[in-house]
């Protein structure tokens, strides 16, 4: 990805070195995917012409197009990126003014398209090539600063020829780019744009985006980081998320970055690395949540409103004793129909399908299928929950199965 | 029947302009604020009536560039923060309106002078009435909204009525006064009375007070069918303010001039003609003087936090709660404290800080002509609202005659300095 800011007023040459003139504007279709499809340029002589987005060969210190190029123009739908969008007001969709489009995000892998908008001060000073000087102000105060991108599936496309941007939602709804969209985006680019970018943000949402990544994107990117900065990343990333990246990373490098961790991110993660030593172990999540069997149905919502709100599922509430053996299940839709006095112990359910660390994946896996459940617990030889393999860690068994 | 009928239709007329008036006149005032009057108080005893001539044309070029930035504002529904950030980018834009921001708070700190001048002339202590100020400025912007605001304002702009008093007061030489008006009348050229023109129009046309008609008339939300109330509006705003300035030259003209008094600085004026025109007079030459002063340190506070919040985007409104536009309110009330902290500073040089933003005020001055004509004769942005040719002309050689005067102020000042 790059930013319009770096590239405009750039020199463009022809294939065979000679000055064609200067990068002056970007022709894209107003649309829900924002093709660029022409280049603006500036001739030494002040008259502008506009050429194909296919005569581009590359940008890089220069611009480089093809020796013949043929002249083209404006099309309906079309619309500049300087006069219809940059800098720019937007307004959301209750006629509030938000902010201005600082700068435009452009992709450049896999054909040229706009992403976004970046709606931060860092777009600002880029232009006036101040953008290092205030990051690098950032280790001397302590402050971070960050692109805020504003993704293009925010925008209303049609409304900008008016010379506006306007959201599709309220300014309260609105979020930067999604972490899983940002992702998706990066994956289309080489390991060393997505270290830039991620460099750029602030560390939660950056662990979001590396934990929306690939396997193989998150093992490259996390053997090149620091130790110390690895673990401060994997300390925000979901504890089996962490135990996966260790695990691709290698043995050495592991070593080095745990004692990073906090103190109770290590044990969880040390836990459940020893448990991905068995079959079923390397499935295990240790997002479960567990109540006392004297518990009222009151109760369990207080403490699961407390502490799941960072659960990425919950179907299942586990009932222990008090040897913290596991005896029974309850699902969600259970608890809700029980008034809010009742012990959980009245209602779950006792016979409690559970796997062992030695139960093979496939057993494991035929067991959920047959009982429709969406998560097993799986315990010790003391009845203890360790943790749980839901179907999501599953799926890709199954689906090798079904291949 | 066809009585009614016509009743009716000025009748309706009427109700709309009152409803659209505001703005306009508001900003007009602001620009008879703590600086202004001084200026005009100054050259009042310095040149007697023979400089009154000036008014006419302050009072046209005034009408013509207010009038531009109305258009601008209710054609486009932009500000020039808008739309210099939009046709021209991050750079210039920055550059335009850093220095905008730093001539503000001179001009804020000058009117903050006249306000501490004027208290010190009349034993009032000089903090707590700064204070006071800020305070009460600060209440006034964040807790009302376009509506209460441009109340306060008019309210305020009533008291310059105090000046038609003193003025009375003082009993001019009406006779003269009205002749010197229309007619050149008694005037000995000298580079003193070139510059005391000038200092006029550079007191009352100001970079800030074209940001900010731009700003308040889209604060108002006006439609384009009230475009032609505004223009009117924009006319009866700059004969009022001259109206007022006429009286404030009269008064000082008929005691200080006529008594062959000097002043050293315009704010002493208040006190200066107590013995010629009594208490009355001198103390509502004062009051005069200090909600000129208040007037003046809101409106250009607001056109510096206008102006930014148009270059940042955000709502940048009176109605917006203070909690969901913090960089407006913010950048108003950093305004106040900076100047008011420079004001009360015993060894900073008030006249030298003053001089130098009046010199930046004057460098902007051709800038903000050149977007204000470039942008008025734009199709594609004013559509049929555009210059048209006669008028063009007149709005031409109106900023050349302003651009030329605040040049001819700068070098003069710096080569005598």
């Amino acid at each position: 990805m790059l930013y319009f800011s770096e590239i405009k007023g750039k020199k463009v040459f022809s294939e065979d070195h000679v000055l064609v003139g200067f990068l002056d504007d970007l022709i894209f279709q107003a649309s829900e995917l924002p093709q660029i499809t022409k280049l603006i340029i500036r001739l030494p002589n002040k008259q502008k012409i506009i050429i194909d987005i296919d005569a581009l060969i590359k940008i890089n210190h220069n611009i480089v197009i093809k020796k013949k190029y043929n002249l083209s123009e404006l099309v309906e739908n079309e619309l500049y990126l300087v006069r219809n969008l940059l800098d720019k007001q937007i307004i959301d969709i209750k006629g509030h003014k938000v902010i201005r489009v600082n700068d435009v995000v452009i992709q450049d892998k896999e054909g040229w398209y706009i992403s976004g908008v970046d709606v931060g001060v860092l777009g600002l000073l880029r232009w006036i090539k101040l953008e290092k000087f205030f990051q690098n102000l950032h280790g001397i105060f302590g402050w971070k600063m960050k692109p805020i991108f504003l993704s293009w599936a925010d925008i209303q496309p049609l409304e900008l020829a008016r010379g506006q941007v306007f959201l599709k939602k309220k300014e309260e709804k609105l979020q930067r780019i999604r972490s899983e969209d940002l992702a998706d985006y990066l994956e289309k680019t080489t390991i060393k744009n997505v270290k830039k970018v991620i460099d750029t943000l602030n560390t939660q949402y950056s662990a979001e985006v590396l934990q929306n990544l690939n396997i193989n994107y998150q093992s490259a990117i996390f053997r090149s980081f620091p130790p110390e900065k690895a673990a401060q990343f994997l300390e925000v990333i979901d504890s089996d998320e962490t135990v996966d990246i260790l695990l691709a990373i290698g043995y050495k490098k592991r070593q080095l970055i745990i004692p990073f961790l906090s103190e109770s991110k290590k044990q969880e993660v040390i836990y459940l690395l020893d448990l991905s030593k068995t079959s079923i172990g390397k499935l295990i999540t240790s997002e479960f949540f567990c109540v006392d069997s004297q518990m009222t149905v009151s109760q369990i919502t207080n403490k699961l409103r407390i502490e799941t709100p960072d659960f990425s599922s919950l179907n299942y509430i586990y009932v222990i004793n008090q040897e913290k053996q596991l005896i029974g299940v309850i699902n969600l839709h259970e608890l809700l129909l029980q008034s809010n006095d009742v012990i959980v112990f009245k209602f779950m359910t006792q016979n409690v399908v559970v796997a062992h660390l030695t139960t093979p994946e496939e057993i494991a896996v035929k067991k959920m299928l047959k009982y429709h459940l969406v998560a097993l617990p799986v315990i010790d030889i003391n009845k203890k929950i360790l943790g749980i393999i839901t179907l999501d860690d599953v799926d890709e068994f199954i689906l090798k199965k079904l291949t | 029947m066809l009585n009614r009928f016509k009743f009716s239709y000025w009748w309706k007329r009427i109700i709309i302009f009152f409803a659209v008036f505001g703005p306009a006149t508001i900003t007009a005032m602001a620009d008879n604020d703590g600086a202004g009057v001084a200026t005009y108080s100054l050259a009042g005893a310095q040149f007697g009536y023979s400089i009154l001539f000036v008014l006419l044309i302050v009072t046209i070029l005034l009408a013509i560039t207010q009038e531009m930035g109305v258009r601008i504002a209710i054609v486009t529904g932009k500000g020039l923060g808008d739309l210099i950030r939009e046709r021209y980018g991050v750079l210039v834009s920055l550059l335009v309106f850093l220095g905008l921001a730093i001539a503000n708070i001179g001009t804020i700190v000058a009117d903050f002078a006249a306000i501490k001048a004027t208290a010190i002339l009349f034993n009032i202590p000089v903090v707590p009435l700064i204070l006071l100020v800020v305070v009460l400025a600060f209440i006034f912007v964040t807790k009302g909204n376009y509506r209460s605001n441009q109340r306060i304002f008019l309210v305020a702009s009533l008291f310059f009525f105090c000046y038609v008093i003193s003025a009375l007061k003082a009993r001019p030489d009406w006779d003269l006064a009205l002749k010197s008006l229309v007619i050149p009348t008694n005037i000995h050229f000298s580079k003193e009375f070139v510059l005391a023109i000038i200092a006029v129009l550079g007191t009352t046309i100001t970079p800030w007070g074209q940001f900010f008609i731009n700003s308040y008339v889209i604060d108002k939300k006006l439609s384009i069918d009230k475009l032609k109330y505004e223009q009117l509006e924009t006319f009866f705003g700059a004969f009022l303010t001259d109206f007022f300035s006429f009286f404030m030259i009269v008064a000082t003209a008929a005691t200080l001039f006529v008594n062959r008094i000097t002043l050293i600085s315009g704010e002493q004026a208040a006190l200066a003609i107590k013995p010629f025109a009594g208490d009355l007079a001198s103390i509502l030459f004062g009051l005069g003087m200090l909600n000129a002063g208040f007037m003046g340190i809101v409106v250009v506070s607001l056109s510096t936090a206008y102006a930014f919040s148009e270059f940042f985007g955000n709502e940048g409104s009176l109605d917006a709660p203070f909690e969901k536009d913090k960089i407006f309110y913010g950048l108003f009330l950093a305004q106040l404290i900076i100047a008011a902290i420079i004001v009360l500073l015993p060894w900073i040089s008030l006249f030298k800080l003053v001089f130098y933003t009046q010199a930046l005020n004057g460098a902007l001055l051709p800038f903000i002509f050149f977007f204000l004509l470039k942008i008025t004769n734009n199709r594609e942005l004013m559509g049929k609202h555009i210059n048209n040719r006669w008028y063009n002309y007149f709005a031409i050689i109106s900023s050349v005659v302003i651009v030329l005067s605040s040049l001819f102020l700068i070098f003069t000042s710096i080569f005598n300095l």
